[in-house]
C-alpha cells in the first residue's frame, strides 16, 4: 500500500444516537460558552478553567457515540442489514470500553500534547510573552479540546496520516473541517483586539476564544456537509 | 545538432550561439528594466499629482524682526530702544508665562447646566480662580476661549504660540535633522534682547528652543510618561516659587512654566474622573500662590496650549480639542474692555474667542519686544485698551497698525520668495490700503480711530484666512488625478505580475513601445491643454502622460490576451497573499489598525510560517520535509524573537513597551545591547556559510566575501557602535571627543566602502560558485548520464561526461554546486548590501535586521522545499517582511520616529546627497534588503539551463511591487477619504507617507540594484553553462 495514499473522509456512525448528538453538538458547544461568555470576560482564567472539563466531556461524548475509532473506520461494511443489530448487541459493554478508553487516551493526548505545542503557536502569533500567562494557556487548552480530540479517535497516530493532516492533504469532513474552523476561527478572532473600542470583551483571549467555538461549529456543520470529500488546493 | 559536422565547426557554432544568446539576453534584460522604469514614472507621476493636492506646504523665511526696524514709520513714537519698548511703549518687565497642558475652556468657567447635562462634572468648578478674578477685578485680569489651530499636539502649539504661524504638514525650509525651530519666534527675541528666560517643565521646549534658557535657574522634565500626574507639576511648583521671591530679581525676566499633570490625567483617566478634579484643585492652588507673591512689575499669563476630546485625549480638530483657556493677569489696573463687550468672561468658548497666535504679538508688544517676522496674529484687545472708564483706541489702533504692517512685510517677502498668485493677494491689498487711509484720517482730520482699528483688524483677519486657505486646503482635483495614476499602474502590476501565463520578459518590448509613445502622445496633449488659462502646466501634463501611459501599456496587453488570466487567486497560497494584503489595505482606513501595524504583520507571518511548516511536513521527498521544516521553524522563531524589539509609537501607550533603546526616554542603546553587533559579526557569516555549503556552493567568491570580508566587516561595524556608546556615555572621559568621532567616522568609511566597493567588485566579477574536479572515469555506465537528470538533488554533485567522445580516455568532471549555481550567484549581493545596512541600525536593528537576512535565507529554501517558485507567496511574504522588520529596526509609521542622527554615521558634518541617503539606508532598510533578495525567489535551486529565468525574475519583482502599490493606493485613498478625521496628522498622513515613499524606494531598489545586478548573475552562469534556448 502506497504510505502516501491519504485517508478516506470519515462518515459518523450509522446509528440513530449518534446522529442526534452529532447535530446536538454543535448547540450543545456554543450554549455552553453563550452560557459562561459573562464569567469569561468578567475574569478569563476561572470561567476557562471551569468550562474546559464540560467542552473535554462533550468532545468525549462526540468521540463515543458519533465517530469510528482508529481502525474501526469501515465497521458499516462488515455489520450489514440484519447482521447490524445482532451484533451491536451482542458487543455490547465490550464495546462501550473499546471506546471509552481512545477516547480518554485522545483527551489525554490534547492535554499533554495539543496543548503545549498550541501555546508555543501561540505564542508565536503574538501572544503576550511576558504577562498572562494562564490566559494563554487556557486558550490553548480550549483550542486543543476543539481541535484533536476527534482526530486522535478517529486518525490514531499514525504519522504519515498526521503529517497530512498538518499539510492539509487530508479530503475534509465533519472532524476536519471542525478542527479547522477552530483554527481559522481562532485567527479572525484576532482581528478585533487592536480596535480602539474599549470594549472589556476586547481582552485576552475573549474574542479568540469565541473565535475558536464559533468556527469549530461552522467548520463542522461546513464540512460535513458542503465541502465533504474536498481538497485543499494548495498551489 | 548534426552529427555529420566536423567538430572544430560544431565547436564554433556552439560558441557563435552561446554569444548570439548572451547578447540577447542582455538586449531583453535592458529592455525589461526599461519597461520596469516606465511603470515607476507612472507611480511617480501619480503620487505627485496627488502629494502636490494633498500636503500644503509653507515656505520658512529666515528673517528676523528687528528692534532698531519697525515695519512702518512710526509717527509718535522712536523705535529702537528695548528698554522702553522696541515698536511700541512697554508695559511690563518681567512676565510670568505658565502653560497648564490640555486646560479646556470649559475647566475655567463655572459649569452651567444645559437640558440633558444638568450635573457638573469632575472637571465643572474646580479651577475658578481665573473666572474669580476676572469678574471681581475686570482691571487686573481677564479671561477669554483660546482657539488652537491643529494639529493639537503640544510641539505643534508651542510652535504657534512662539511664532505666531500656523501650522502645515511641511513647514519646507526647516532644518534637515531636529525639531528646532528656525523661523523667528519670541523666545529667541527674548534671547537675544539679553533677556533672561527661564523654563520649567515639558521638555518639549527644549528640543524646540536649544540653548535659548537660563541654564541654572531652568529645569525641563520628561514629557512622555502620560501615566505619571505628579513628577513634572511637583518640579515645576518646587522651582517656580523660589523665583518668585524678592530676592531673586533681577536673575530673570521671562518664566516659562509647563505643567502637564492635567493633560496626563486626561490621558490617563480622561476629563471626568475625580484625578482630574484633584488636578484641577492643585492647579487653582498653585495659581493663588503665585498671585500671592506677583510685583506690580510683573504679567501673569495662564493658558492651555490645547484642549482634551471627551476621552482625555487631543492631537485632532474637534471643537473639545481645539478650545483651550486664555487668562492674563496682574497687580497693576491695565487691562480694559471694548465699549460693545460684557463685563464677564464669555460663558462657552463660542464666544469672542482669540487665536492662539495672537498672543505672540500681544506678548511681544507687552514686553517691548518686536513682533516676530512670521507672525500672523493680532494684538488682543483686552491688553491695550486700558483700564480707563473710556477704552483707549488710539492705543489699540497704534499696536494693531504696526502688527498689520509687519504682516504686510511679511507678505511681500513671501510673495517675494514662493511668487504668490496675483488674486489670492488682491483682497488684503486692498484692505490694507484702506486701514491705512483709515489711520492718516484719524491722525489728521480727527475722525474716529476705532475705524483705523476695525481696517486694521479686518486686514488682518482677511489676510489670516487668506493664509489659512493657501495652507491648508486640499486641491481634490489634483488628488483625484494622483489615485487615478495610481490605481492604474496598479492594474498593470497586478496584470504583468499575476496575470500572464508564460515568458514575461518577451512581452515586455512591446508593452515599453506602447507605454512610451501613450506617455509621449499624452504629454503632448496634456501641455496643450495647460497652455490654457487657469490650468496649471505642470498638473495637466503629468496627468495628461500618466494616465495616456497607463491606458497604452494596458491596450498593448491586448494581443497577448491569449496568455492573460485575471490576477485573482486559484490556490490556498495565492488566495492567502491576495487576503494578507487586502485585510492590511482594509485596515489602513482604522487608526487602531494603522497603530497596531507591527502586531498584525507578526500575526501574518506567523500565519505563512506555520502553513510553511505544515506544508513542508507533507512532502513526499524525506530531504524537502526535512529542510523545509526545519527552515520553517527557524523563520518562526526569528520572526517572534525579532518582534521583542520595540519600539512603541505615542498612540500605543500604555500598552506597548520600548526595548529598542536602554529606556523609553532614551535614544541611546543600552550597554548589553552592544553585544548584539559582536553576536551578529560571529554568528551571521557562519550562517549564511551554512545556506552556501549544504549546495556545495561555498567555493571561490563566496569565501572570500562571506568568509573574509563579511567577517571582518561586521567586526568592523560592532567597533563602531562601541566607539559610539563610548562617546555617549563617556566611559573614557580622557580621550576626546574628536578623536572617538575622527575614528569612528573612519571605520564607518572604510564599512562602506567595503561593502559597495569591494561587494560590488566582487559580484560583477564572481564565477558561478561552483567548484570542477577531474577524476578519471572508470567506465562509462548509464547510471552516470541518469544522473543528470535529476539536478535538483541539492546534495549530490552532478556527473557529467567530460567529451563525448567514446575514443577519448574517460574522464569526468564532478561539478559541486551545479544544482544552486543561480542562487548563491546573485545572493552574493544581499550579502555585500546587508553589511551597509547593518553598519547604518542602532545595535538592537543589527540584531533584527541580520535575523531577517536568514529568515530571507529560510524563505528560500522553504520556497523550494514546497515548490512554490512561482507561486505569488514568496515576493508577498518577502514585502510583508520588509514592512515587518522595518518596525523592528526601530521606527513606526510616524515622523518623530526618524533616526536624523544616522546622518552622520560616516560623516563629520552634514554632506547632500550622502546624508539624507544615510537616513533612508537606516529608515528603510528592511524594505531595501528584501527587494534587492527578490530575484532570489526565482533562481534559487533552478538548473543552470533554465530557460525564461529573466521572466520569471520580473515576474517576482512585479509582485512584490504590487503589495508595496495596493498598500499606497488604499492608504492614498483613505487619506483623501479621512482628511477631515481627527487622526489625519497623527496617523493616516504619515502612514500615507511611508507607503508612497517605500513604493518609491522599494522600485528604485528593486529595479537598479536587484534587476540590473540579474544580468550579471544570469550571465555568468549562463557564460559557463551556456544558454537555455528561447
Amino acid at each position: 500500500m502506497n504510505p502516501f495514499a491519504t485517508p478516506k473522509p470519515t462518515d459518523l456512525l450509522p446509528t440513530s444516537t449518534s446522529l442526534l448528538y452529532a447535530n446536538l453538538h454543535p448547540i450543545l458547544l456554543l450554549s455552553i460558552l453563550a452560557f459562561t461568555f459573562p464569567a469569561v470576560v468578567a475574569d478569563p482564567v476561572p470561567a476557562l478553567l471551569g468550562l474546559a472539563p464540560t467542552t473535554a466531556l462533550l468532545q468525549g461524548l462526540y468521540c463515543v457515540l458519533c465517530l469510528p475509532s482508529t481502525g474501526q473506520s469501515p465497521p458499516e461494511e462488515k455489520r450489514k442489514g440484519g447482521e447490524k443489530r445482532k451484533a451491536g448487541k451482542a458487543a455490547g459493554s465490550q464495546d462501550v470500553w473499546a471506546k471509552v478508553v481512545p477516547t480518554f487516551l485522545s483527551l489525554l493526548l490534547t492535554l499533554l500534547l495539543t496543548t503545549p505545542v498550541l501555546t508555543l503557536t501561540l505564542l508565536l502569533f503574538g501572544a503576550p510573552l511576558t504577562t498572562h500567562h494562564p490566559q494563554t494557556l487556557l486558550l490553548a487548552l480550549h483550542l486543543a479540546l476543539l481541535t484533536t480530540p476527534p482526530l486522535y479517535y478517529v486518525h490514531g497516530l499514525t504519522s504519515t496520516t498526521w503529517l497530512q493532516l498538518a499539510s492539509l492533504q487530508v479530503p475534509i469532513d465533519e472532524v476536519y473541517g471542525m478542527t479547522l474552523g477552530a483554527c481559522a476561527g481562532a485567527w479572525v478572532g484576532a482581528v478585533p483586539i487592536p480596535l480602539d473600542w474599549d470594549r472589556e470583551w476586547q481582552k485576552w483571549p475573549v474574542t479568540v476564544l469565541v473565535g475558536c467555538y464559533g468556527g469549530a461549529v461552522v467548520g463542522k456543520v461546513v464540512g460535513g456537509w458542503v465541502f465533504k470529500g474536498a481538497r485543499v488546493k494548495m498551489a | 545538432m548534426d552529427d555529420g559536422e566536423p567538430e572544430p565547426a560544431t565547436k564554433d557554432d556552439l560558441k557563435a550561439e552561446n554569444q548570439r544568446q548572451s547578447l540577447q539576453f542582455k538586449a531583453q534584460h535592458g529592455l525589461v528594466v526599461c519597461f520596469f522604469l516606465l511603470l515607476l514614472l507612472f507611480h511617480g507621476l501619480g503620487i505627485y499629482l496627488f502629494c502636490s493636492g494633498f500636503l500644503l506646504s509653507r515656505l520658512v523665511l529666515p528673517d528676523r524682526s528687528e528692534c532698531a526696524v519697525p515695519p512702518i514709520d512710526l509717527p509718535r513714537y522712536d523705535a529702537g530702544n528695548a528698554e522702553k519698548g522696541c515698536w511700541h511703549p512697554k508695559s511690563f518687565d518681567k512676565a510670568v508665562v505658565i502653560i497648564v497642558d490640555a486646560l479646556r475652556y470649559d475647566f475655567t468657567v463655572p459649569f452651567q447646566p444645559k437640558p440633558g447635562d444638568e450635573q457638573p462634572h469632575h472637571f465643572h468648578n474646580a479651577l475658578p480662580i481665573l473666572y474669580e478674578t476676572a469678574v471681581q477685578q475686570p482691571s487686573n485680569a481677564f479671561l477669554r476661549p483660546f482657539i488652537a489651530d491643529p494639529p493639537t499636539t503640544t510641539l505643534q502649539r508651542l510652535k504657534g504660540l512662539t511664532t505666531g504661524t500656523l501650522p502645515t504638514f511641511i513647514d519646507a525650509g526647516s532644518n534637515f535633522a531636529g525639531t528646532a525651530i528656525d523661523e523667528d519666534n519670541l523666545v529667541e527675541q527674548l534671547f537675544l534682547a539679553g533677556r533672561k528666560v527661564v523654563h520649567l517643565g515639558d521638555d518639549t521646549w527644549h528640543s524646540l528652543f536649544p540653548g535659548y534658557f537660563e541654564p541654572n535657574l531652568t529645569k525641563a522634565y520628561d514629557s512622555f510618561n502620560v501615566w505619571d500626574l505628579h513628577t513634572v507639576d511637583d518640579g515645576v511648583s518646587e522651582h517656580l516659587f523660589p523665583l518668585l521671591e524678592p530676592e531673586m530679581k533681577g536673575r530673570w525676566d521671562v518664566v516659562f512654566g509647563h505643567y502637564l499633570g492635567v493633560d496626563h490625567a486626561g490621558h490617563r483617566y480622561g476629563p471626568d474622573h475625580a484625578a482630574m478634579a484633584d488636578k484641577l484643585r492643585q492647579m487653582d492652588g498653585v495659581l493663588r500662590r503665585v498671585i500671592e507673591r506677583l510685583d506690580e512689575e510683573t504679567l501673569l499669563v495662564v493658558m492651555g496650549d490645547h484642549g482634551m476630546d471627551v476621552k482625555g485625549d487631543h492631537g485632532g480638530e474637534s471643537d473639545d480639542e481645539v478650545e483651550a483657556a486664555l487668562w492674563m493677569y496682574s497687580k497693576k489696573r491695565i487691562f480694559g474692555r471694548g465699549s460693545d463687550v460684557p463685563a464677564t468672561p464669555p460663558a462657552t468658548a463660542k464666544e469672542r474667542p482669540v487665536g492662539q497666535i495672537d498672543l505672540v504679538p500681544t506678548l511681544s508688544l507687552l514686553l517691548g519686544m518686536p513682533v516676530p517676522f512670521n507672525n500672523l496674529g493680532q494684538p488682543i484687545e483686552e491688553a491695550f485698551l486700558s483700564s480707563s472708564k473710556k477704552p483707549d483706541y488710539g492705543n489699540m489702533a497704534a499696536v494693531s497698525r504696526v502688527t498689520a504692517a509687519q504682516i504686510h512685510r511679511y507678505q511681500g517677502e513671501y510673495a517675494k520668495a514662493r511668487g504668490l498668485e496675483e488674486s489670492a493677494t488682491s483682497t488684503t491689498a486692498t484692505l490694507w490700503k484702506q486701514a491705512g487711509n483709515d489711520y492718516a484720517d484719524a491722525q489728521s482730520q480727527g475722525s474716529k480711530i476705532v475705524d483705523a482699528y476695525k481696517a486694521f483688524a479686518a486686514y488682518q483677519a482677511e489676510n489670516l484666512r487668506v493664509c489659512r486657505g493657501l495652507w491648508a486646503r486640499f486641491d481634490l482635483v489634483s488628488m483625484s488625478m494622483g489615485i487615478v495614476l495610481l490605481v492604474g499602474a496598479f492594474a498593470i502590476f497586478a496584470l504583468f505580475g499575476q496575470g500572464l501565463i508564460g515568458d514575461r520578459s518577451t512581452l515586455a518590448p512591446l508593452l515599453l513601445t506602447w507605454g512610451c509613445a501613450g506617455t509621449a502622445a499624452g504629454a503632448v496633449v496634456g501641455a496643450a491643454i495647460g497652455l490654457l488659462p487657469d490650468v496649471s502646466l505642470a498638473q495637466t501634463t503629468s496627468f495628461g502622460a500618466g494616465f495616456c501611459g497607463i491606458v497604452a501599456t494596458l491596450v498593448g496587453l491586448w494581443p497577448a490576451r491569449k496568455i492573460l488570466k485575471a490576477p485573482l487567486p486559484r490556490s490556498l497560497w495565492g488566495g492567502l497573499c491576495m487576503l494578507a494584503t487586502l485585510l492590511l489595505c482594509i485596515g489602513f482606513a482604522a487608526n487602531s489598525f494603522t497603530i497596531w501595524e507591527d502586531e498584525q504583520l507578526l500575526f501574518l507571518l506567523a500565519t505563512f510560517g506555520v502553513l510553511f511548516l505544515g506544508s513542508s511536513l507533507g512532502q513526499s521527498d524525506p530531504d524537502d520535509q526535512k529542510i523545509g521544516a526545519a527552515n520553517a521553524l527557524s523563520f518562526l522563531f526569528a520572526t517572534r524573537l525579532s518582534s521583542l524589539s520595540r519600539l512603541c509609537r505615542e498612540e500605543q501607550m500604555p500598552n506597548c513597551r520600548s526595548t529598542y533603546y536602554a529606556s523609553a526616554t532614551s535614544s541611546t542603546s543600552a550597554s548589553w545591547q552592544l553585544v548584539i553587533p559582536f553576536v551578529v559579526a560571529l554568528g551571521l557569516p557562519s550562517i549564511v556559510k551554512q545556506f552556501f555549503h549544504r549546495t556545495r556552493n561555498y567555493h571561490g567568491s563566496a569565501i572570500i566575501w562571506v568568509g573574509v570580508a563579511l567577517r571582518i566587516g561586521l567586526v568592523f561595524v560592532a567597533m563602531f557602535w562601541l566607539l559610539d556608546a563610548v562617546d555617549d556615555n563617556d566611559w573614557y572621559p580622557d580621550v576626546s571627543k574628536a578623536t572617538l568621532k575622527t575614528a569612528r567616522v573612519l571605520i564607518a568609511q572604510l564599512v562602506l566602502a567595503l561593502s559597495f566597493a569591494a561587494g560590488y567588485a566582487t559580484y560583477l566579477w564572481a564565477s558561478p560558485l561552483l567548484e570542477v574536479k577531474t577524476e578519471a572515469a572508470e567506465a562509462e555506465t548509464p547510471q552516470l548520464t541518469s544522473e543528470l537528470t535529476e539536478p535538483d538533488d541539492p546534495n549530490s554533485p552532478i556527473f557529467t561526461p567530460f567529451n563525448e567522445q567514446p575514443k577519448q580516455p574517460k574522464n569526468k568532471l564532478i561539478i559541486f554546486g551545479y544544482a544552486n549555481a543561480h542562487g548563491t550567484r546573485y545572493f552574493l549581493l544581499p550579502c555585500a548590501w546587508i553589511l551597509a545596512l547593518l553598519l547604518v541600525q542602532k545595535p538592537m536593528g543589527q540584531g533584527t535586521l541580520a535575523l531577517c537576512f536568514i529568515s530571507i535565507l529560510n524563505l528560500l529554501e522553504i520556497l523550494d522545499a514546497n515548490s512554490l517558485h512561482r507561486s505569488p507567496v514568496g515576493p508577498i511574504v518577502l514585502a510583508l517582511m520588509g514592512n515587518y522588520y522595518f518596525f523592528k529596526t526601530g521606527h513606526q509609521a510616524a515622523l518623530a520616529t526618524i533616526q536624523w542622527e544616522t546622518a552622520f554615521i560616516p560623516l563629520k558634518t552634514l554632506q547632500y546627497p550622502l546624508s539624507p541617503l544615510m537616513v533612508v539606508l537606516n529608515t528603510f532598510g528592511a524594505q531595501i534588503l528584501c527587494a534587492i533578495a527578490v530575484p532570489a525567489i526565482g533562481l534559487w535551486k533552478v538548473p543552470p539551463k533554465q530557460p525564461a529565468l529573466l521572466g520569471r525574475v520580473a515576474g517576482n519583482l512585479a509582485t512584490h511591487v504590487f503589495f508595496y502599490a495596493a498598500v499606497a493606493v488604499a492608504t492614498v485613498v483613505e487619506a483623501a477619504w479621512l482628511r477631515r478625521h481627527l487622526m489625519l496628522y497623527r496617523v493616516f498622513m504619515p502612514r500615507m507617507l511611508m507607503a508612497v515613499v517605500s513604493l518609491v524606494l522599494v522600485e528604485v531598489v528593486g529595479i537598479l540594484v536587484a534587476l540590473v545586478a540579474v544580468r550579471w548573475s544570469i550571465g555568468s552562469v549562463g557564460d559557463v553553462f551556456g544558454w537555455p534556448g528561447t
